[in-house]
């Protein structure tokens, strides 16, 4: 049992806060819980720490135990971790604390690190670098909710722990390459005691990049499996988002169809179909332009008229549907009585005179 | 009786040109029809009108009108009030509540009720009585103003409103309101002499919301704000004389397009289709130019409007000066086929401007003559733009349909003179309706008729030659222009009516021929002329002795006595003969030109002078002939009959450069499977000379060839290796070019190759697995990325060639269907549907002829019992507000559903929806379809056909359908079709079976069943031991199913018809049931047919059966019909009798009729019975264990039954 009465001071109350409930989401936790083998493997450095306790002798027979260069690096860190504890905690004024609790620090101190380690990363990621910077930290901190601007005095506080930088373990050594292929005999004209021909990739030509595909029949048979996957995909993934009808009582996935679904204006769908819609788009028909032309044309003649008659007339003229808008220009004069202004009544043109 | 509306003009004809007689009392002039407010939100109307009629009699004292369905406040005669009483006798034809349920007797009432109204007859619904002030001014033949305000309250037909349910104002939601209707109904909008021969001049105006437009007859003569300026008021002015059926509207928010090649044209469409109408009506300047030029007439009117709406009633209205389309017909240049097809429609409706719009008919019996000339013009057209060989196909096409249909149901006639009172020679007793109007008309006939009278007019051109009928048209047109311009005072304008006796008498003027005896056979007489034709050559003689003969007795069918053609391909080349069908002779010797010189290597001419090589050795060595040609002009309605040598047929199809007589011999090589068939239709489908739709057919009969000969077939799939070479790629034979639809030819055909071949089937009755995959592989590898045309049609037809290539299912046991059992192959199919349909909801494609297809299909595979059958999904589909041709194609499959599945809730749904759909198109069309595929038929047992379902049709047809004529005929088409024409089998004996006549101490048969049942004998009635005998009596091979063809003319019969129906309550397939009582005749009917089901028992062991009860038991089913007998009252039958009096002419001779067929008929029920039995059994076949292994067994192999 801990036996310790809460320090007097301020700044460590603060500081035991922090790390009682650091501020990271629940999901790391979870994280850092995951999985078995290291918990078991924690345990056992658990227990090598034990051994070198607050007493820091010992490292060496910890080190010993294990054979992994990696495991190694881990145990050291850890070590490390366990010194920077246990020093915080003398600074808090502790005598002594037992094991469990220096453990359980310790690995809420990892998460802690661990956390803004990984939430910086992602900042930087999310910014397209690859290396954080340091307002990637900066914003890290704030997002777990440590107030930042604490940072500098506590790192200037008097009463503070100088750890020495932990020893530099040896780091994982990657495995040697492997060997590819058959190296080539030498020929008959070289000596044996020449040394012998390097691994075949690195002479032999290896195109990286694949001949585009020529062959119509392929070319075919790719268009139209794309097309088909995309579209099978497409309907699969409406008919599961929405609602679905079914061929098969007993079975609704297999082949869903995409409920029908009734239009308000049910013609206007199947006259102008967006699938032609898509296929105009690459075209451009020039017969159509010309009839735009026209209708331009068209549209001249009753600004004319109208500016002519009945000028009071032209803004509502404008309102009619389907009056394009007018210009000016040629005389290409249409007579048709749907374009002609709309009269006003006659009763109020009499009170006007009047 | 009320005057037929032909009596003014047969009069006519004896008093020569004085013109035509009005059936009425005064002569109408002008009318007004004013239009104040159209409340889209209500769907309601309200206006006046205001007619100015010259009285022609002194004592005018009430004025006859026509009005249906508008409320009409007041009536006002020169500004004075005038009182006026309405009646429809339409709006519920048989009054009283009676159980009879006989059609016959419901024509005979509706054909009365609408004779009532008749405006030709001078008669109307609305009839307004004169001021007793104004007497006086009526001696002096004065004009009168009528002046009627009315209203309109959600009309159900006559004017359609279409109000989309979305946000926004009326214009932005596209509302919009069109007049439609089928004939003259424009009494359903507003109050007029609806009658195609009252002419006059109209002045007609129309207050809309300034957003929308209101395009109608005539000149446009100005637009006027209101004083609110929000709206606006369209006058509009027709001062040509034009019928109050010729008048039209429609109001919406159109946009606007002025024909920029004809500035007096303008085109309306709603909001969106600008482009699509720009394209669609790109055409029209040519088709106007056509008809102004062969028949040297400008455009009667001074301006035309096409307008373009949704919801359509017809696809085609062609009115004064203005045509309303379906909007459906609008398309882009992208689309190839409905192009050809809005293009027709166009061409048809401006061809009826001139002959049906600005020239009208005098009488309803002379609609023959405007729809021939239209017709025949717009056929004219035709030749011009499509081609002769388009031309000739489709008068080919509509030869065969005519003689189909009229071999079918019996003659079409054009030209039905009616007596005055003289019903027994009604020249359509073999009709379930009445021909003398155009409202009684079944649709279906209807379009026949129209079919035949161009058809006719045909005739009459080849008669006296094209000239002469253009002059006779430019006489008719200018009379009328001339006419048209002359003021009302100087009667001129009955010019503009157009009689079968004037048109005839212009015929005889202009060309000076006798064409009688062609009016005689084609226009006053019904039916079409059948030949059989038979050849033998004789060699010693060198002569052809041809052999025609004819079934004239057959129904539909009449006898040919006059010139026929033949034409004889020999081997010096083409001659024609004409040969003098008469009486009594059957052979016609024929010499022959040539003799067989086959060995001397000559070219052989052709009919049109061409000269081509011939492989002569598949001739017969000693005659000269190649092929023989009857009729080959179709200047005869007929079907011919002919009998030639499989060669000959093969040298016709590849020689004859006729496309009718390649059509011909492709039909007729069906029937030969041989390998040189074979090669004489491929060859033809690679010509590419040949008309498409030759080689479009020859790939049908390809595959019908090839299924013949599947044991005997080398090679691949008939047709693949052909499609492989016409529009596959050169180095990968699986692969299909891209799409390019530049030759429209090709296009049409590489459409339906797929389709055809889908219908092969191997020797295990499944479409070969090359097949499936080929087709498979065509739609996988379809690519219209570079196409300039849409390929939507193309990929439609590849889902209807999947859908063809489906055969049913084996199944072993009688399991459900489920996704695990599911063949590999419909798997297959199963997913490309899916993906189609579903691409359609994310990517619809033009008018949804992928859904269309692919709702087929499903329902293809639900027949053939590889999907559950179900009708869910194409319920969804049918509900509106899917585009129209999705909602029918889903309906037909409900339709054939419910008669598959014998569905009552189906059937009731469908019933439902013929009362209750906004659109009266798809009202219309589900009852075709019913008719067409109908669930049960009059002489089939089905657990469908109840009392409760005979009383829903009945109401439909008698009173649900009063607001559209075309409506209310398809019903009755329907309770024809389900139930014939007496009274329907599934009704339980009325109650009073029997009504003793006192007076004469007889039993009768109740007159509500029968009108006119005559008496039995009391004698016989009530012993019941005799009764007995009388079922002996009856033909033993008869059964329920004659019933119908049960005489009532003599006592014998009329007591057989009751020991008929008390047998069908003794049937013995409801045991266990108290069968004499009359109270629980009705449940014993339903349940019995329920039970009865599949399994028909024949009609001996009834009787037998019945001898025995008959006579064993002491209650005797006689007496208990005789029970009511005394609560029947005698003044019912007095009435009943009253009122059948008048229709007992027609029956008699119907039933004259009837004996005369009935040894044939038996004969022909008899058979039929057999293929109904049969096909019942089918069902079994398929889920019986037993019968399923037993075919495999038989096979050894995967055999599947086949469903015929």
């Amino acid at each position: 049992m801990v036996t310790c009465a809460p320090p007097p001071s301020e700044a460590s109350e603060n500081r035991e806060e922090r790390a009682r409930a650091p501020p990271t989401p629940p999901r790391d936790y979870k994280s850092h819980r995951a999985p078995r083998s290291r918990t078991l493997r924690q345990g056992k450095m658990a227990d090598t720490a034990a051994a070198a306790g607050a007493g820091g002798s010992g490292t060496r027979s910890g080190s010993k135990q294990s054979t992994n260069p990696a495991d190694n690096y881990h145990l050291a860190r850890r070590r490390t971790l366990q010194v920077v504890v246990s020093s915080l905690l003398t600074e808090a004024g502790f005598e002594s604390a037992e094991k469990a609790s220096v453990e359980t620090l310790t690995e809420m101190l990892q998460s802690y690190i661990s956390e803004i380690g990984r939430s910086a990363k992602s900042y930087c990621e999310h910014t397209a670098r690859t290396q954080p910077t340091l307002s990637d930290i900066v914003v890290t901190l704030v997002e777990m909710g440590f107030n930042v601007d604490t940072l500098p005095a506590y790192a200037k506080r008097s009463q503070r722990m100088v750890i020495t930088a932990p020893p530099v373990t040896n780091q994982p050594v990657t495995p040697k390459a492997l060997t590819a292929g058959q190296n080539r005999p030498h020929p008959p004209h070289i000596p044996s005691h020449f040394p012998e021909f390097p691994d075949p990739h690195t002479y032999i030509k290896t195109p990286t990049y694949r001949e585009p595909v020529s062959d119509y029949q392929v070319l075919r048979e790719k268009a139209a499996s794309q097309r088909r996957d995309v579209e099978r995909a497409l309907t699969r993934f409406m008919a599961k988002t929405g609602e679905t009808q079914s061929l098969f009582k007993d079975d609704v996935s297999t082949f869903p169809l995409i409920a029908a679904r009734p239009f308000t204006i049910p013609y206007l769908t199947a006259l102008l179909p967006s699938e032609l819609e898509m296929q105009q788009m690459e075209e451009t028909d020039s017969s159509e332009q010309d009839e735009q032309t026209d209708t331009e044309n068209l549209a001249l003649h009753i600004s004319t008229d109208d500016s002519g008659a009945e000028k009071e007339n032209a803004s509502v003229l404008q309102q009619a549907p389907s009056l394009p808008g007018s210009r000016n220009g040629e005389e290409n004069v249409i007579d048709n009585p749907y374009l002609r202004p709309v009269k006003k009544p006659k009763i109020r043109r009499k009170k006007s005179l009047s | 009786m009320p005057p037929t509306g032909l009596e003014p003009t047969r009069m006519n004809r004896k008093k020569g040109d004085k013109g035509f007689e009005s059936p009425r009392p005064y002569k109408l002039t002008h009318q007004v029809v004013c239009i104040n407010n159209i409340n889209f939100q209500r769907k309601s109307v309200v206006g006046f009108v205001e007619l100015t009629i010259f009285p022609t009699v002194t004592n005018l004292n009430r004025i006859k009108l026509n009005s249906k369905q508008c409320r009409i406040y007041r009536v006002r005669v020169n500004d004075l009030e005038a009182a006026f009483i309405y009646n429809d006798p339409t709006l519920e034809v048989c009054h009283n509540e009676s159980k009879q349920r006989n059609l016959n007797y419901f024509s005979n009432a509706y054909a009365a009720a609408v004779s009532a109204v008749d405006p030709d007859a001078g008669n109307g619904e609305l009839c307004i009585k004169v001021p007793s002030e104004l007497w006086k001014h009526v001696d002096e033949l004065k004009v009168l103003k009528i002046h009627i305000n009315f209203s309109l309250d959600q009309p159900k037909g006559g004017l359609h409103f279409v109000v989309p349910s979305i946000e926004g104002s009326m214009a932005e939601r596209g509302a919009h309101v069109f007049s439609c209707g089928y004939q003259n109904s424009t009494r359903f909008w507003f109050p007029c002499v609806d009658s195609y021969s009252e002419l006059c001049t109209w002045k007609l105006e129309f207050t809309v919301d300034a957003a929308m437009v209101a395009v109608s007859n005539g000149d446009l003569v100005e637009t006027v704000y209101t004083h609110d300026m929000r709206k606006k008021t369209f006058h509009y002015m027709l001062t040509i004389p034009t019928a109050a059926s010729n008048i039209s509207l429609a109001i919406g928010p159109f946009e606007i397009l002025v024909d920029p090649y004809m500035h007096e044209v303008t085109h309306f469409c709603l909001p969106q289709l600008l482009p699509l109408l720009k394209h669609t009506t790109s055409y029209l300047h040519e088709v106007f130019e056509f008809y102004e030029e062969i028949l040297t007439c400008r455009y009667p009117y001074s301006c035309f409007k096409t307008v373009f709406i949704d919801e359509a009633y017809v696809e085609v209205a062609a009115y004064a000066s203005m045509s309303i389309f379906s909007t459906n017909l609008l398309h882009s240049a992208m689309i190839i086929d409905e192009t050809p097809l809005t293009r027709r429609c166009l061409a048809q409706s401006l061809a009826q401007q001139f002959f049906g719009c600005f020239i009208s008919r005098m009488s309803w019996s002379d609609e023959w003559v405007l729809k021939g000339i239209s017709g025949y013009i717009y056929g004219l057209w035709m030749k011009k733009t499509f081609g002769v060989n388009e031309y000739r196909h489709w008068i080919k096409e509509e030869l065969d349909r005519i003689v189909a249909y009229e071999l079918k149901t019996g003659g079409v006639l054009l030209h039905p003179i009616f007596g005055g009172g003289k019903e027994k020679d009604n020249p359509a007793s073999h009709l379930h309706f009445s021909i003398k109007h155009p409202h009684t008309l079944s649709w279906e006939y209807y379009t026949m008729f129209q079919c035949k009278a161009h058809l006719v007019m045909r005739l009459i051109e080849n008669r006296i030659s094209m000239e002469f009928m253009l002059q006779v048209f430019n006489k008719l047109l200018s009379l009328a222009s001339t006419a048209s311009s002359q003021k009302f005072q100087s009667h001129m304008w009955s010019q503009m009516l157009v009689s079968t006796s004037g048109f005839l008498k212009s015929i005889s003027n202009v060309s000076g021929k006798d064409i009688q005896p062609l009016i005689k056979q084609w226009v006053d007489q019904s039916g079409v002329v059948k030949f059989y034709g038979s050849f033998a050559f004789n060699r010693k003689r060198n002569v052809l002795e041809l052999e025609i003969k004819q079934d004239y007795t057959s129904p539909g069918t009449q006898k040919y006595v006059g010139p026929l053609k033949v034409t004889v391909q020999e081997l010096d080349g083409s001659f024609n003969h004409t040969l003098q069908i008469e009486e009594n002779s059957l052979k016609h010797d024929i010499p022959c030109h040539s003799k067989s010189r086959r060995n001397k290597k000559k070219k052989i001419p052709l009919m049109n002078g061409e000269e081509v090589d011939m492989d002569l050795s598949a001739m017969d060595a000693d005659s000269p002939l190649l092929w023989i040609r009857i009729d080959p002009d179709m200047s005869v309605l007929r079907k011919v009959e002919f009998e030639q040598a499989d060669f000959m047929w093969q040298y016709q199809l590849r020689y004859e450069r006729d496309v009718v007589a390649q059509q011909e011999s492709i039909l007729a090589l069906e029937k030969f499977p041989t390998p040189a068939s074979r090669l004489a239709l491929t060859d033809i489908l690679e010509q590419e000379q040949c008309f498409y739709r030759v080689r479009m057919s020859a790939c049908f009969c390809l595959a019908k060839i090839a299924n013949s000969m599947v044991s005997t077939w080398t090679g691949p799939p008939a047709m693949k290796s052909l499609f492989t070479r016409m529009f596959c790629c050169k180095t990968c034979p699986n692969i299909v070019k891209t799409n390019n639809f530049m030759s429209f030819q090709s296009y049409f055909l590489q459409k339906t190759m797929p389709v055809a071949m889908a219908l092969l089937r191997d020797v295990h009755n499944l479409c070969p697995k090359e097949v499936l995959t080929f087709i498979l592989d065509l739609i996988k590898y379809n690519d219209n990325r570079k196409n300039k045309f849409s390929d939507n049609y193309y990929r439609a037809e590849m889902i209807d060639a999947l859908a063809n290539s489906v055969t049913p299912a084996v199944s072993v046991n009688n399991e459900v269907r489920t996704l695990d059992n599911l063949n590999p192959d419909v798997r297959l199919i199963l997913e490309e549907i899916t993906r189609f349909l579903n691409m359609e909801k994310l990517l619809p494609s033009y008018r949804h002829t992928i859904t269309v297809s692919c709702l087929r299909a499903i329902r293809v595979l639900q027949k053939n019992g590889h999907v559950p059958s179900d009708p869910a999904l194409f319920k969804s589909y049918a509900e509106y507000g899917h585009f129209v041709d999705i909602r029918i194609a889903a309906l037909e499959a409900v339709v054939d559903y419910t008669k598959v599945d014998r569905s009552y809730e189906e059937l009731q749904w469908l019933l439902n929806m013929i009362q209750t759909d906004p659109v009266p198109y798809v009202r219309h069309k589900i009852l075709n379809m019913l008719t067409k595929n109908p669930p049960f038929t009059k002489n089939m047992e089905s657990p469908l056909c109840n009392e409760a379902l005979v009383d829903q049709l009945w109401k439909l047809m008698n009173s649900g359908t009063s607001h559209d004529w075309r409506l209310r005929c398809g019903a009755v088409d329907l309770y024809f079709t389900l139930f014939g024409l007496s009274r329907p089998s599934c009704l339980p004996l009325p109650e009073l079976g029997l009504v003793l006549n006192l007076k004469e101490k007889k039993a009768v048969l109740n007159p509500t069943i029968i009108p006119e049942a005559i008496a039995g004998t009391q004698e016989t009635t009530s012993n019941p031991g005799s009764h007995a005998q009388l079922v002996a009596f009856q033909n033993p091979f008869s059964n329920s199913q004659d019933e119908e063809e049960i005489d009532m003319d003599t006592v014998h019969d009329s007591q057989a018809f009751i020991s008929h129906h008390l047998n069908m309550l003794e049937r013995p397939s409801t045991p266990g049931l108290s069968k004499y009582r009359p109270t629980t005749s009705r449940s014993l009917t339903s349940q019995h047919s329920s039970g009865c089901d599949g399994t028909p028992s024949t009609k001996p062991q009834w009787s037998m059966e019945l001898a025995r009860k008959g006579t064993g038991k002491e209650q005797a089913p006689l007496e208990m019909s005789m029970h009511p007998v005394a609560a029947a009252p005698l003044s019912v039958f007095a009435k009943e009798s009253a009122s059948s009096k008048h229709s007992e002419h027609h029956h008699h001779h119907h039933h004259e009729h009837k004996k005369k067929k009935k040894k044939h008929k038996h004969k022909h029920k008899h058979k039929h019975k057999h293929d109904s039995k049969d096909k019942d059994k089918e069902p079994f076949a398929f889920s019986s264990p037993a019968s399923g292994r037993c075919m495999r067994q038989q096979n050894g192999g995967w055999c599947p039954v086949t469903k015929s």
